[in-house]
């Protein structure tokens, strides 16, 4: 319940932190006054509709998903192309309704849109990010996350997510291996997968994490399938700890490449 | 004289085929392991077969089939790894409570024993702790098992060695030993501070003074710790076929090695390569080679090796 009345929240609140932003920009530029020569309803109405289409826009680069961090680069560049697609959207829409374009009026408060909705729409995801963030961990966690196997990659893991207050909530660790450890990080080490179904069920968990026993991923997956839990996979389980992965597409397969970085061909390789 | 299997333990190693069964419970060339101990033993013997709670269930479905109407199953309260009393704690407790004063034949029972029990039931001498001891062959093969080094008679144990580096012979212990009912209190008494260690007792014994016999057995033996022995024992009993359980179809199929279809199991169009499939599975379009299927998994059109899939598993390419 939670996690949706949240992210209802935070689908309208962008919305009206777009419309509010080119308000914003049209004030800076024209003055705070109703001008009119240009006047403020036509532009705001413009503004309304191109809003939820912005939204759609900015949705398909999965800035609201439950994995997404919102302090990234990447996550920046993504509101960034998102916002340039909304001014786009917004200069097209109000030269089709309105038959004139911004030439006669200001092309610089564009540029003002373009920049307050960048920057304005990435501060608030960093600001709602850490409201979400406290939310979701608050007791009973929203998104209760098993940890299976104990290795140096999972400690690690167990800390950035409780350090980061990450939604994906670790409230138990199974190990294969049968580690003498009692816990990691307060999250309790209950025993070997013998416990999984009893663990999954007791502490409602949501989200399983494989992070050791690869022989063991076809038994967590089918454990996980059966009770709709979301299930993730450790890149080192494969041996792959440069963090240098990346999951692709290769004609409609997912797979995962790990491959000679070289720069400047990022968008070749 | 009456027997003793244990079968508390909880086969971690296993999961996830003991997910819900405990080892002597599992399949071995289309019947239970435990039966095939007890079609082994004299039909008179009292036998006692020593579970956790967290099996009791599956254990209580084996007895409703009725097979084995005289065999008592006593439950010791654990229902974690961490919690259980340990084999000879098990044994011990046992003992004391129902104030037994006869010799105990001690199985374990997750071991498959290709000897006659009655034939090493018939070696006993009265009053001495007696040991079967497989003959591996070859003494750098024992290096992962207990050891018994024989005194020079050939009939005593002169000493045990765990897991030696440089085995001083090719006799490895078995699961399967004689308790002489006037030494049960020495092992009541070493089980309070050895409660896990069921070979240790042995030892206790020549600590003690008291001579251990031992007999040597040749043909097959096996330890069913892991899925590497339990695919090894399947393929000593089974031989290069295909053993088909009641209502189980193998049709169109290439097999190669030993292949176990359980009741109600049925595969099409696959080729399968030492396999062991529980109940009522469906297998469709599949290469399985060295692969474990529990009860109810349905795989299609894909390729697996070395697994173990637990009950219910359902893998089909779309």
């Amino acid at each position: 319940m939670r996690p949706r009345v949240l992210l209802l929240l935070w689908l309208a609140t962008d919305l009206a932190f777009f419309a509010g932003l080119y308000a914003l920009a049209y004030f800076i530029r024209v003055g705070f006054v109703l001008s009119t020569n240009f006047p403020f309803l036509p532009f705001l109405t413009t503004a309304l509709v191109v809003a939820p289409v912005w939204l759609l826009v900015l949705g398909t680069t999965r800035t609201f998903a439950l994995t997404r961090n919102q302090r990234t680069m990447r996550n920046a560049a993504y509101i960034t192309y998102a916002a340039l697609v909304g001014v786009a959207l917004f200069t097209l829409a109000f030269y089709f309704r309105f038959k004139t374009s911004f030439q006669g009026v200001s092309r610089l408060l564009l540029l003002e849109a373009f920049a307050l909705t960048a920057g304005g729409i990435w501060l608030w995801h960093l600001i709602f990010d850490v409201i979400r963030r406290m939310i979701l961990r608050r007791s009973p966690p929203s998104f209760p996350t098993l940890i299976v196997g104990l290795t140096r990659e999972s400690k690690s893991l167990i800390a950035q997510l409780n350090g980061h207050l990450n939604p994906l909530t670790p409230v138990a660790i199974l190990d294969g291996q049968g580690t003498k450890e009692t816990e990691v990080h307060g999250v309790p080490v209950l025993g070997k997968l013998d416990r999984l179904e009893e663990t999954l069920v007791h502490k409602r968990i949501t989200h399983v994490i494989q992070c050791s026993n690869l022989e063991q991923s076809l038994n967590l997956l089918s454990a996980c399938r059966r009770r709709g839990i979301t299930y993730m996979l450790l890149p080192s389980v494969l041996g792959i700890v440069e963090r240098d992965e990346r999951v692709e597409s290769l004609e409609g397969h997912a797979v995962t490449v790990v491959g000679p970085e070289i720069r400047g061909r990022w968008f070749f390789r | 004289m009456r027997a003793f299997i244990l079968a508390g333990g909880f086969a971690t190693r296993l999961w996830p085929l003991t997910e819900k069964r405990a080892k002597p419970l599992l399949p071995l060339a289309g019947r239970p392991l435990i039966d095939h101990l007890l079609g082994q033993l004299p039909a008179d013997l009292s036998v006692t077969v020593s579970i956790n709670a967290a099996f009791e269930k599956s254990f209580e479905h084996w007895k409703a089939q009725g097979k084995h109407p005289h065999v008592e199953i006593v439950v010791e309260q654990s229902r974690r790894d961490t919690e259980k009393l340990g084999a000879l704690g098990a044994v011990a407790q046992w003992i004391t409570q129902r104030s037994i004063t006869e010799d105990v034949l001690l199985l374990t029972g997750d071991n498959f024993f290709g000897f006659s029990i009655q034939e090493f039931l018939g070696q006993y001498t009265p009053g001495l702790p007696l040991l079967a001891a497989h003959d591996i062959g070859d003494p750098g093969r024992a290096q992962s098992f207990g050891t018994i080094v024989p005194a020079p008679d050939g009939r005593h144990v002169a000493a045990f060695e765990e897991k030696p580096v440089h085995p001083k012979s090719s006799l490895v212990s078995t699961g399967l030993s004689i308790l002489p009912a006037v030494h049960l209190p020495a092992v009541v008494e070493y089980a309070q501070s050895k409660p896990d260690n069921v070979g240790g007792i042995f030892e206790e014994f020549l600590r003690r003074g008291i001579p251990v016999e031992f007999r040597a057995f040749r043909e097959p033996w096996f330890d069913i710790g892991s899925f590497d022995a339990y695919l090894e024992a399947t393929r000593a009993l089974v031989g290069d076929r295909v053993l088909l359980g009641h209502e189980a179809a193998c049709a169109e199929t290439k097999t190669e090695g030993s292949v176990v279809l359980g009741n109600h199991s049925v595969v099409r169009h696959s080729t399968l390569r030492n396999v062991i499939l529980f109940e009522h599975c469906s297998v469709e379009d599949c290469v399985l080679t060295d692969c474990i299927l529990d009860d109810h998994c349905s795989l299609r059109g894909i390729d697996l090796s070395a697994q173990m899939l637990r009950e219910g598993t359902i893998l089909e390419r779309k």
